[in-house]
């Protein structure tokens, strides 16, 4: 009796020393690339502020306002950490300047923008020394494989196997509010598979390639801003 | 019901199911179950009422140094768009009227001098205005995420506004469109996504209304006349 339930006990021990490790190898199947241009000098002092905002006006996406706030926290913690102005809070108190639709979209523009004193007036208030536009989306794509799930009077269960590739592609443009010029701009391609098999139970294998490219691209901004 | 209801909840220390049988019996708590019912498929078979409600910033540009007077007349504060499903019945009921007061109330102020509220359009003249301006709704389209197949709700609106003189001479009359979505995905319910789609494209209509209204023809002719007096 007792071998036997040492025996199960191994058993459930090392079915779930297995699981995890092909959840680890899984999880680490996502692969980021990141692209620095710099047309400019950069550098930021402890009282300037960094503000980023989402691009929004095209039909067929917008950059979701989670990516954008995903990044300014990152930004925000951390050694050498820079104060990163709510996406929200910036945009509401800029109205009507920054909407989808008035939004300046190239660095000429936001030397017009300046030009008006009621908007240099509330940029100064919030210190901003850099605008980063995040321009980019999120795309499932391949999806393969099936699960179907059954439920009878004993009980339910699902069976089968599901994968699908998650593609993410974000660009951040770097303004200098103070020359009103593009001082770069950052890149980063993520990409990872995810799993879902269904053995009784479904177990999902999310690769995280939305928040490897949040990471990436917020670590190489900090470093971009301040010079480095 | 409610004597029923107490005798049950008496009889539970005793004998409760016999008490329930009773009741079940007499026919008051069968009806009950029956209205009850009756009232769930009305409920679920109602269209549902979506009262646009948001909050608009300021805008942060130079006012016009005149006094204007707004009517918020028929086709505005009445205004009331009905959604009908795949069967034609009426789905979604959206008020919006308020919310364009709102709206309205916060933008104009920070575009003129001054701005007077007006309860009818005969009213101006005594209000010393020196122009009246009249938005109104032609036309307003939803566009909800099971019938277009995308992951967001979105708003679509068409404006007509009007801009008179104080004794409802014409100053100028102009169309404008506003555009607003929301992602499906982050609303736990459709009126919610409904509501914030709406507010989107009410915000849309403010950032071009207080940026375009001096570059509208017939409004930029009248203000160089006006300001030049």
């Amino acid at each position: 009796m007792i071998i036997k339930a040492q025996h199960s006990m191994l058993s459930a021990w090392f079915k779930s020393m297995t699981s995890l490790g092909l959840l680890l190898l899984l999880q680490a199947c996502t692969t980021t690339t990141i692209d620095e241009f710099r047309q400019g000098a950069t550098g930021i002092t402890s009282e300037d502020s960094v503000v980023i905002l989402g691009r929004r006006q095209g039909a067929a996406y917008e950059t979701r306002a989670q990516f954008v706030e995903c990044v300014g926290e990152r930004m925000a913690r951390g050694a050498n950490a820079i104060n990163v102005i709510p996406e929200q809070q910036f945009v509401d108190a800029m109205f009507p300047w920054f909407e989808p639709r008035t939004a300046p979209l190239r660095s000429e523009d936001l030397q017009q923008l300046m030009a008006q004193p009621l908007v240099t007036e509330i940029m100064s208030g919030f210190g901003v020394r850099y605008i980063v536009w995040l321009d980019g989306q999120t795309e499932t794509t391949s999806r393969m494989g099936s699960i179907s799930c059954a439920v009878g009077p004993g009980g339910g269960g699902c069976f089968g196997f599901g994968s699908w590739e998650d593609d993410s592609s974000f660009e951040a443009r770097v303004w200098d509010v103070s020359s009103a010029t593009a001082v770069g701009t950052i890149s980063a391609d993520a990409t990872g598979q995810s799993y879902m098999p269904a053995v009784f139970v479904p177990i999902p294998l999310i690769a995280r390639v939305e928040a490897n490219a949040c990471s990436s691209l917020a670590d190489q901004l900090k470093q971009f801003v301040q010079g480095g | 019901m409610s004597n029923c209801i107490v005798t049950s909840k008496r009889a539970a220390a005793t004998n409760g199911v016999t008490m329930m049988k009773r009741c079940f019996q007499s026919g008051d708590l069968r009806r009950a179950l029956l209205s009850l019912l009756i009232l769930l498929c009305l409920a679920s078979c109602a269209a549902r009422t979506v009262n646009v409600q948001g909050s608009y910033p300021r805008p942060n540009i130079p006012a016009i140094p005149l006094v204007l007077g707004v009517y918020y007349g028929e086709g505005l504060s009445d205004f009331m768009y009905t959604e009908l499903s795949d069967r034609g019945e009426e789905e979604y009921l959206v008020s919006s009227g308020d919310t364009h007061e709102v709206l309205f109330n916060t933008v104009l102020p920070a575009m003129f001098e001054r701005v007077v509220v007006l309860d009818s359009m005969e009213e101006a003249a005594a209000r010393g205005v020196d122009a009246v301006f009249v938005p109104r709704i032609n036309e307003f389209q939803l566009g909800m995420p099971q019938k277009t197949r995308l992951d967001s709700y979105e708003v679509w609106v068409r404006y007509n506004m009007r801009l008179t003189g104080a004794d409802g001479s014409y100053i100028a009359d102009w169309v404008m469109t506003a555009y607003g979505k929301a992602t499906a995905s982050s609303f736990s319910t459709a009126e919610r996504g409904i509501n914030d789609a709406a507010v989107a494209a009410l915000r849309d209509l403010a950032s071009n209304f207080s940026l375009g209204f001096t570059g509208v023809p017939d409004v930029r002719d009248w203000l160089q006349r006006r300001l030049s007096q």
